[in-house]
């Protein structure tokens, strides 16, 4: 399961996956959220591989990992992850506008901290990776590379069936032309990114 | 992927399920495809929109889902196959014709794909499009996902010929939106060659004497096909071991199959994927033995009903366990847990899930949450739009009744609470709806009527209810909100757009032309984006009585954040100088911009008069900025106009760059 919030490309990472999937024989159901909550909004995507997969929905405590973009929106979706689930979460937060209206009508009540999602997290499952994505994904040579790096965390969670090369195979085939160097270095800083 | 969806030498490809539709219907050699964007198929016609070129499809971008059936429905008669697509919604704009097709038939192969949204994902009613068929006798295909999707699609134009109708299928958003992994089949696509109308000899009206003719026939076509359908592949009968059977369609039907492994247990199972006219002689086979029969289906109990009226017949003692029983609901959508919950029940197996107490720990945990509603994105014209109405407005709130529409400015009866001098959440039926019900409340009662409608459903359903305010002279303010591309669905091009499918040059309707040619005197043009200048026009159109119209002009943001990126001009984003910053809080109160937050530290500035400003600034994130620029107006201490040092807002230039030229 992955989320958070419109416009952070999370499409680009169940698409890497998916067509992995389908590239070397695995069977994988996607559900993805299109629409009115793209505008800034809560998104999330369900990814589901195995062979007897039909829902493209997972029910809930039944993610192997939760990958969070957004830390609000990783905790939003905290019923979908498995006991003692992996947990993927990235070091950035970007407050709702419904969060800063509160905040307008009172200065000192103040927006919701990293720390207060992790200790949350942290009830559910000891095994949660906090990355900084942005900063990996600067060092990889292009901002807008978080996501890949997220996808390359994801590639070291043990049980994940798609191995960093396979990923890297298909990134070029997704990513425009320019792009593919930063975006192969961000998935491997990502990789190495969980010990 | 485009990519994978016209693929040549691949066996599969990972498809979205809209892709998939797609590629039936080339792998069908579909020549002519019409549609009006609705989530949630907006991506069948964004797919033909790269590709209907490149594949010899004729394409056009309807200006509402009535015009698209009609295209593609003339198409058919004219001897090409084709599809169009629509959401349930715009099956009830398109319905009237729809009818009319089911007594005509068509020639060639002709498909309507239709997308019933429950959960109202993005939809203003969770509707049944289930009743459709049975209501007009054309033949509907339900698929349980995108391989079965793209199947259906090309069995769909077969049928279409075979027995000369239209042919519905009927998919859901958790249909439409999901991947997976579908074998492909050779595209052998042959070369468009017109066709001839008068040569088909064939006759489609329909009226009086004619129709009643008509509908004899149509029932004895009804019949044919239910008779092909009871051998159809696409409905199948599972063996199983329990005197309890499921009977089931669509996307529930992989919810069943894993519950059923999840418990261990092995039901009969009637998959349906031929939904209209039902294959009753297998459905009453597969209940005659049966003690029980659970019956899955999102929404109304369409199966279930057919279901019970066999079963008096041919089972009277069969127990139907559905929504009549009580067990599953009419609203919303399944899931596992869902099905679960019921099947653990219904067969007694103590299954050792327990998804409600896992809800239930997570809604604790999740209870320090803050809210994230969609809301307008940075750069969006319409947030500039309604922070100068605001303005306008001032303490006369209640003097006024704000009518909302289809479209991103939807969004405001989601965020009620940051509007609320316009009460955006009081009015909101459907496409064009503001004009009829704003005239509506002008007749009944006191208040200064304003509504608000965008510009695709200014062309899509909004004419009619203009040229009534215009020759009634209703006492109604207009605002349309023209920011050049049908942007809720993603910025789709509309007829005041100016181009077409692969960006082929379009004639650009204008809107104030058409208000013009209507009737309507001193049309208003915003440039919605220069927000303060807008306030004065705004104010004077509550003035007085009569009929009004505001265009408030703007491009959506993220079509001309992409337009800028192909031409290769940087997005220059503001940033809140904090040595100056006096911490009112304008830019966030009555703008809210996704961009724009407080920071967390209080901190003190003195002016050049010694006065002291102590509190929290804000904060621009650069990455989310779309340089509008509009909150450097809104701000008191910003001279937008001729941009000193002193600004509190600034560019990273000192260029304004925001383009209104389209």
């Amino acid at each position: 399961m992955t989320c958070g919030v419109g416009g952070q490309g999370l499409m680009l990472v169940s698409n890497i996956i998916g067509l992995a999937c389908a590239e070397f024989g695995l069977n994988i159901r996607t559900a993805e959220v299109h629409g009115l909550a793209q505008r800034s909004g809560s998104i999330n995507t369900h990814i589901r591989i195995g062979e007897n997969v039909l829902s493209p929905l997972i029910p809930y405590g039944e993610a192997n990992v939760l990958l969070g973009m957004e830390a609000i929106e990783a905790l939003r979706y905290c019923e979908y992850l498995e006991k003692d689930g992996v947990i993927i979460l990235n070091d950035y937060m970007w407050h709702p506008v419904q969060s800063t209206f509160k905040r307008v009508q009172n200065p000192d009540e103040k927006y919701i901290t990293f720390d207060n999602i992790r200790s949350q997290l942290e009830k559910l499952t000891g095994n949660i990776h906090v990355i900084d994505a942005l900063d990996l994904a600067n060092q990889a040579g292009h901002p807008l590379t978080s996501n890949v790096v997220l996808l390359g965390a994801l590639a070291r969670v043990e049980g994940f069936p798609l191995t960093l090369e396979q990923l890297n195979q298909i990134i070029p085939k997704v990513v425009p032309q320019k792009a593919i160097n930063a975006n192969l270095a961000a998935i491997k800083l990502g990789y190495n990114a969980i010990k | 992927m485009i990519s994978e969806v016209i693929a040549e030498d691949k066996k599969q490809a990972f498809l979205f399920c809209n892709e998939a539709i797609v590629r039936g219907a080339l792998e069908a050699d579909v020549k002519v495809v019409a549609f009006y964007p609705g989530s949630p198929v907006s991506e069948i016609l964004d797919t033909f929109f790269q590709i209907s070129e490149q594949f010899g499809v004729k394409m056009e971008v309807a200006t509402n889902e009535k015009v698209a059936l009609e295209i593609v429905a003339g198409a058919s008669m004219g001897g090409q196959r084709s599809l169009t697509a629509m959401k349930s919604v715009g099956l009830n704009v398109a319905s009237d014709t729809f009818f009319s097709l089911g007594y005509t038939g068509v020639n060639k192969g002709c498909v309507l794909v239709f997308a019933d949204d429950p959960y109202c994902h993005s939809s203003q009613s969770e509707e049944d499009g289930r009743f459709f068929a049975e209501n007009s006798f054309i033949p509907m295909l339900e698929p349980s996902d995108p391989v079965e999707a793209k199947m259906m699609v090309k069995a769909a134009f077969e049928i279409s010929e075979k027995f000369g109708t239209i042919v519905l299928i009927r998919t859901t958003t958790r249909i439409n939106h999901q991947s997976t992994v579908v074998p492909l089949e050779p595209l052998n696509r042959t070369d468009f060659v017109p066709g001839k109308f008068r040569s088909y000899n064939k006759k489609y009206s329909t009226v009086g004497s004619k129709a009643r003719e008509l509908k004899l026939k149509m029932l004895e076509r009804r019949d044919k096909i239910k008779a092909f359908f009871e051998t159809s592949s696409f409905n199948s009968i599972q063996e199983g071991s329990s005197p309890i059977g499921i009977v089931v369609s669509g996307v529930s039907y992989n919810y069943v199959k894993e519950v059923i492994d999840k418990l261990g247990i092995n039901p009969p199972i009637l998959k349906l994927g031929t939904t209209y006219p039902l294959p009753t002689d297998l459905i009453r086979k597969f209940i005659k033995h049966l003690e029980k029969v659970i019956v899955v289906e999102e929404l109304s109990p369409y199966l279930e009903k057919h279901v019970n009226v066999l079963a008096k017949d041919y089972n009277p003692g069969l127990e139907v366990i559905g929504k009549g029983s009580g067990h599953f609901s009419e609203a919303l959508e399944y899931n596992i847990p869902i099905v679960y919950n019921v099947f653990n029940q219904v067969f007694k197996t103590n299954g050792d899930s327990n998804y409600d107490s896992i809800l239930e720990n997570a809604s604790k945990l999740k209870s320090i949450l803050p809210i994230r509603i969609p809301v307008f994105c940075p750069g969006c014209p319409h947030r500039a739009t309604f922070w100068a109405l605001q303005r306008a407005l001032g303490g006369k709130s209640n003097e006024i009744a704000f009518i909302n529409d289809i479209g991103c400015y939807s969004m405001l009866l989601l965020n009620s609470m940051i509007y609320p001098k316009l009460h955006p959440d009081d009015l909101l039926l459907a496409m064009g709806a503001t004009l009829g019900t704003g005239s509506g409340i002008s007749l009944a009662s006191q208040e200064k009527v304003i509504s608000v409608i965008g510009d695709s459903t200014f062309f899509h359903a909004g004419l009619p209810g203009m040229v009534n305010i215009c020759t009634n002279e209703e006492d109604v303010v207009v605002i349309i909100l023209d920011n050049s591309v049908t942007a809720m669905t993603g910025q789709q091009p509309n007829p005041g757009t100016g181009y077409g499918p692969s960006g082929a040059k379009k004639t650009k309707i204008e809107i104030e032309n058409v208000l013009k040619g209507i009737g309507f005197k001193n049309v208003v043009i915003n440039d919605c984006f220069n927000a303060r200048n807008s306030i004065t026009p705004f104010k004077k159109a509550l003035e007085g009585s009569g009929p009004k119209v505001i265009i408030s002009r703007g491009p959506c943001a993220l079509w001309n954040d992409r337009n800028k990126r192909k031409r290769g001009e940087k997005i220059q984003p503001f940033y809140v100088d904090n040595s100056l910053c006096r911490k009112c809080h304008t830019c966030m109160r009555d703008f809210y911009c996704p961009a724009i937050t407080m920071e967390e530290d209080i901190k003190e500035f003195t002016d050049e008069n010694g006065k002291t400003w102590k509190g929290y600034s804000s904060h621009i994130s650069p990455e989310l900025c779309d340089g509008c620029g509009v909150c450097s107006i809104v701000c008191p201490y910003t001279d937008h106009e001729n941009r000193t040092e002193k600004d509190v807002i600034k560019p990273f230039t000192r260029k304004r760059e925001v383009r209104h030229d389209l």
